[in-house]
């Protein structure tokens, strides 16, 4: 199993290599939003604490888009190269390429928050909190990066290549109901219900108190972790009835032609 | 070990498009068939006829609506996740316009997919040399996949499809839209391995030729009915024929 984890890994990595793309998901986009909130910040004139807030949302945003396209480039470039009904002929699970795919985006998103936290601290005087903040709140941005490429791969084995854009859609649709650049109390009160069911969403208020700001939740680890493990068993469940789905539907075949 | 490698008994295939309106297509009725161990076993019939289709119900990559399918003793309807993985390690497929992740070189292609095998980076080594040597593939080791010719495309296929030995090959229209004397080299390596490795291999084909020279047996189907099944020889018989491609001509009317 481990060979076939690290044979979508290093498929990845070629791809990542070799993609002028790839360049700009792990630089452009992410920096390119991290300078313009950092801007808006300085012209509203907000204090150490709130830009440290907004920068925080910036750098969430960046890094959870890189790694949950991983995950969703396990299936996708498969799609793109038609090659799919090769892959699925050789032994492979979904185990396997859901956690080549997260590895390389795991190292990618790395990067991406080194950097962004690394140029914010250079032009907006942003300060990381503890490590045992940045930490948690790292591995719950990869946690729910996984569940959203979960999520966009699973609608690509039921769907086609027609909803291939829930790969850039969904995170984006997330980032705005957990509260990216504000606290989920500003959304409106039926959204919020959809908000309390985003592990994102805890993971963002637990590192904002390390800043000092008082979460809206309690408990916000536990939630987040623990909403982490229900979706991702669910949604490994459901793409092993999608695979099997697939074989009668002819799905996988008709992704490779 | 029984007779044979592969056992179809009665399978139809249907696809539904659409969900409010679905369209049924029917591409397969009643088909029954057997390929022996070690034989080459072809598929016969004109463009749409539903050779594929049945190619990979075979293959264990599509279920049937009706009927059942064994490949190497064991039924692919009720199959369990951990018992298709261990099928999957005993067969492998080679199609006609191959495509593999673009980015690749030659060798990545070959790498990736003998991991995907259970094959490690160093212990496979080995056999993915074996078959860049076969298929003469040398001198495009470094290029990327979406670079090579079709012939290229299509040899890099055959390699692939040898990466985990097989016991039971599966070919779809392997030297379709190739140059004569790249179709000739490939239906020789086609041939070669057969004898070599002992490997059963069914193949699809619209090509009188192809299936001439390779299949032990042919069946021909039509409208996703098999109309006649034999070796070359009780085809022409059956039909009153003097080679394949009026009998195709005869079974395609």
């Amino acid at each position: 199993m481990l060979l076939r984890i690290f044979a979508f890994a290093y498929r990845n990595w070629i791809f990542a290599k070799r993609n002028f793309f790839a360049f700009f998901e792990l630089l452009f986009w992410p920096v390119v939003g991290l300078i313009s909130v950092g801007l808006m910040g300085g012209f509203l004139k907000l204090t150490p604490e709130l830009l440290n807030f907004v920068l925080t949302g910036a750098i969430t945003a960046g890094t959870l888009q890189v790694i949950q396209l991983d995950v969703a480039y396990g299936l996708l470039y498969d799609v793109w190269s038609k090659s799919l009904k090769h892959t699925f002929l050789s032994p492979v699970s979904h185990l396997d390429f859901l956690a080549g795919s997260w590895v390389i985006g795991i190292i990618r998103g790395a990067i991406v928050f080194a950097l962004m936290t690394g140029f914010s601290g250079y032009a907006f005087e942003f300060s990381l909190p503890s490590a045992g903040y940045t930490a948690a709140f790292f591995t719950g941005i990869s946690l729910s990066a996984l569940i959203i490429g979960m999520l966009v791969n699973l609608l690509v084995m039921l769907y086609g290549q027609r909803v291939e854009i829930t790969a850039w859609a969904f995170a984006s649709l997330i980032m705005l109901i957990c509260g990216i650049y504000y606290p989920v109390s500003q959304l409106p009160v039926a959204v919020q219900f959809f908000s309390k069911l985003i592990p994102l969403t805890y993971f963002m208020e637990y590192f904002r108190l390390g800043y000092g700001f008082t979460p809206v939740y309690t408990n916000l680890l536990l939630k987040g972790f623990g909403l982490c493990a229900l979706y991702i068993i669910l949604l490994y469940t459901l793409l092993n009835v999608a695979y099997k789905r697939s074989r009668k539907t002819g799905m996988i075949l008709r992704l490779s032609e | 070990m029984g007779k044979y490698a592969i056992k179809a008994e009665n399978v139809s295939k249907t696809f539904k498009q659409g969900v409010f309106k679905p369209k049924y297509t029917e591409a397969l009725t009643g088909i029954t068939l057997s390929v022996k161990y070690g034989e080459i076993f072809g598929l016969l019939g004109p463009n749409g006829a539903g050779k594929t289709t049945l190619l990979n119900i075979l293959s264990s990559q599509l279920l049937p609506n009706k009927g059942n399918v064994s490949i190497l003793g064991l039924d692919t309807n009720t199959m369990h996740m951990p018992d298709l993985k261990k099928l999957k390690m005993r067969i492998n497929m080679c199609s006609g316009n191959p495509n593999f992740p673009w980015s690749l070189t030659v060798y990545e292609v070959l790498k990736f997919y003998s991991m995907l095998y259970g094959c490690g980076p160093f212990a496979c080594s080995n056999i993915i040399e074996e078959n860049i040597e076969l298929f003469e593939l040398e001198k495009y080791r470094n290029i990327r996949y979406d670079r090579l010719s079709m012939g290229t495309k299509q040899r890099l296929a055959l390699a692939k499809s040898l990466l985990n030995e097989p016991e039971i090959l599966f070919l779809d229209e392997p030297t379709i839209g190739l140059d004569p004397d790249i179709a000739r080299k490939i239906r020789l390596r086609i041939a070669e391995i057969n004898k070599k490795k002992k490997i059963t291999i069914v193949l699809t084909t619209h090509y009188m030729k192809e299936a001439e020279q390779l299949c032990g047996r042919i069946a021909f189907i039509r409208d996703g009915r098999i109309k006649a099944i034999g070796t070359k020889k009780q085809l022409e018989k059956l039909t009153n024929k003097k080679n394949l491609e009026e009998v195709f001509l005869n079974l395609a009317s």
